[in-house]
């Protein structure tokens, strides 16, 4: 099937689709295997490998993956991950649907009102992560309003009990518009009649959301959960501008340590072991996520 | 009060709720702005003062002289801009041959890029570092935007749009003797605006807000992207809240006029990306 005849137009049209597609997907292909599967092999063979980027590499079996295990720095990390992870996930898989069943609602002035609602999402991590590292300063606003009520001054990213909930509150602020709307695509593509069947049935709005709403809304809500684990999973810009993973590494996700061991103390083979910890997260996730995909119809 | 009007009261309170959490969302961009334009003493002054007594304009070029601002908002514009066109024709080509060809390993080809998404540059950070290296390309516009020019998000995408345009429409093209790459310039590409809208839009977003991939492979002043520049000197000049901000506003205004203009595409492609269609 694969032979090449003398000249394109001697091939058979057959033939000559069947090329045509493959050559029409080829140049994305290449890209992925040079930046995507060669560094993921890369990795792997890295992860058993001695290397500082000067001197070439030294094969040191399991010694990493050793030394990773025993480094508590890495333990604390992959539980701030976790924490992370869940603590932003969770409140957003509530708090965006809310938001998406009150955008749904009919109501005037509604373009502008999810205009509003939806403009931040637009808005760079970077300018998110100044206004708030600005808001958090000891003498910012947020110590003003809670003054005003009565809670006392916290430095809250340089104290460690504060640091990681006040990134979490930044990542779920964040997350509502973007998941919010993602949602209401959902309730949009939900027929009316389910809904009026339900009511003239004698269901309340209570009963016709658990009943009717929900169980519809089931593909878009379990891709809501493995996308909000995911993008929750990568976080780093905020632990390094925000507070450079501390105080005592309260806030060093697993990017940030994967990052600081790598080119900050240049151990790649150590960084290697470590990413391949944050690939069993996204591996166990996205395989979830394409049974999902699947199911949502594309093949 | 009957329960029809009781009813109604309530659906009112639940609007102006809703309205009144506009609020909430929109706050911190509000006090960016109005931050940005109060002097430095007004910035942290009690009781709390939401608007400057007197718009300080002169912070927004006092603040842009303080680093190399005109060249890192043209590195991240060139940047978001090559790899937002890089996505475009990759992912559609790609997007193209998988929905309407037939060739061996088809399916096997469409799982493999779907997969990649579970490798996102922090897990292949240290490799791709590596290999970039290896190409030459470390301190170089070519490295910034090379590893990032094709997504297999983007592949998904144009092939779901794709697979829903009509065979007869490529059919009729291909009877009238039109070459397979004239089908796609003259046929595919402007019957599938919208999803290419979308997509050019979130690449675009995407890659203007790049922070950790430049932060890796570059460390020379000129070829930095304007997030870099900012935490830099936000780093180094921690106390200038007020010259912060105002490069936070200036940093926010590519996005936030690309979002006004073309809010419905913006809003449509995220939509498309909850597995939609």
């Amino acid at each position: 099937m694969f032979r090449q005849k003398a000249g394109w137009r001697g091939l058979s049209l057959q033939t000559r689709l069947c090329w045509a597609g493959f050559l029409f997907v080829l140049p994305a292909l290449l890209h992925l295997i040079a930046f995507k599967f060669y560094p993921m092999v890369e990795a792997f063979r890295l992860s058993f490998y001695t290397y500082d980027l000067m001197s070439p590499p030294v094969f040191h079996g399991l010694e990493n993956y050793r030394a990773v295990w025993n480094n508590p720095l890495f333990h604390q990390s992959f539980w701030v991950s976790v924490k992370y992870m869940f603590g932003v996930s969770i409140p957003e898989w509530f708090l965006a649907l809310a938001l998406a069943l009150l955008l749904n609602r009919r109501m005037p002035g509604r373009p502008l009102i999810r205009l509003a609602y939806f403009f931040p999402i637009a808005m760079s991590q970077i300018v998110v992560a100044m206004v708030w590292k600005f808001m958090y300063n000891p003498l910012g606003v947020v110590n003003t309003v809670l003054g005003s009520v009565g809670v006392g001054r916290i430095n809250w990213l340089a104290t460690e009990e504060t640091a990681l909930p006040a990134l979490i509150l930044i990542g779920i602020w964040r997350g509502i518009p973007l998941f919010g709307v993602i949602y209401l695509a959902g309730l949009q593509s939900i027929p009316k009649e389910y809904h009026e069947a339900a009511t003239i049935d004698g269901a309340g709005p209570w009963q016709s959301f658990i009943h009717v709403t929900i169980p519809l809304l089931m593909p878009t809500i379990l891709f809501v959960m493995v996308m909000s684990l995911l993008s929750a999973m990568k976080v780093f810009l905020n632990p390094l501008v925000m507070t450079e993973g501390g105080p005592n590494g309260t806030t060093r996700v697993l990017p940030y340590f994967i990052y600081e061991t790598a080119f900050a103390y240049h151990r790649m083979g150590e960084a290697a072991a470590a990413s391949m910890v944050l690939f069993a997260f996204a591996f166990a996730l996205t395989l979830i996520q394409l049974r999902l995909l699947r199911r949502g119809g594309v093949e | 009060m009957s329960r029809k009007a009781l009813m109604r009261w309530g659906g009112r309170l639940v609007t102006l709720l809703t309205i009144a959490g506009i609020g909430l969302t929109l706050l911190p961009y509000f006090w960016m702005l109005s931050s940005s334009l109060k002097t430095g003493s007004e910035v942290f002054e009690l009781p709390i003062r939401w608007l400057p007594r007197e718009p300080q304009w002169s912070n927004y070029p006092d603040a842009l002289s303080r680093g190399a601002f005109g060249v890192y908002f043209f590195n991240s514009t060139l940047v978001a801009l090559a790899v937002m066109a890089g996505n475009l024709l990759f992912c559609s080509l790609a997007g193209y041959g998988l929905a309407k060809f037939r060739f061996p390993y088809r399916e096997l080809s469409f799982r493999a890029i779907l997969s990649t998404l579970m490798l996102p540059l922090e897990i292949v950070l240290v490799p791709t570092f590596l290999v970039v290296r290896g190409l030459g390309l470390v301190n170089n516009y070519g490295g910034l935007i090379l590893p990032l020019a094709v997504d297999a998000f983007g592949i998904f995408l144009m092939r779901q749009y794709i697979k829903d345009l009509p065979d007869s429409l490529i059919e009729a093209a291909r009877l009238d003797g039109c070459s397979e790459h004239g089908i796609f310039w003259r046929i595919i590409l402007p019957n599938c605006t919208p999803a290419l809208g979308a997509l050019a839009l979130l690449t675009f977003r995407d890659n203007w807000d790049q922070f950790l991939w430049p932060l890796i492979v570059v460390s020379k002043d000129r070829l930095k992207t304007f997030p870099l520049g900012l935490a830099q000197m936000e780093g180094i000049d921690s106390a200038a809240y007020h010259e912060i901000m105002a490069i936070a506003v200036i940093a926010m205004i590519p996005t936030a006029i690309i979002f006004l203009f073309f809010q419905r595409a913006f809003v449509r492609g995220i939509a498309l990306s909850g597995l939609k269609e």
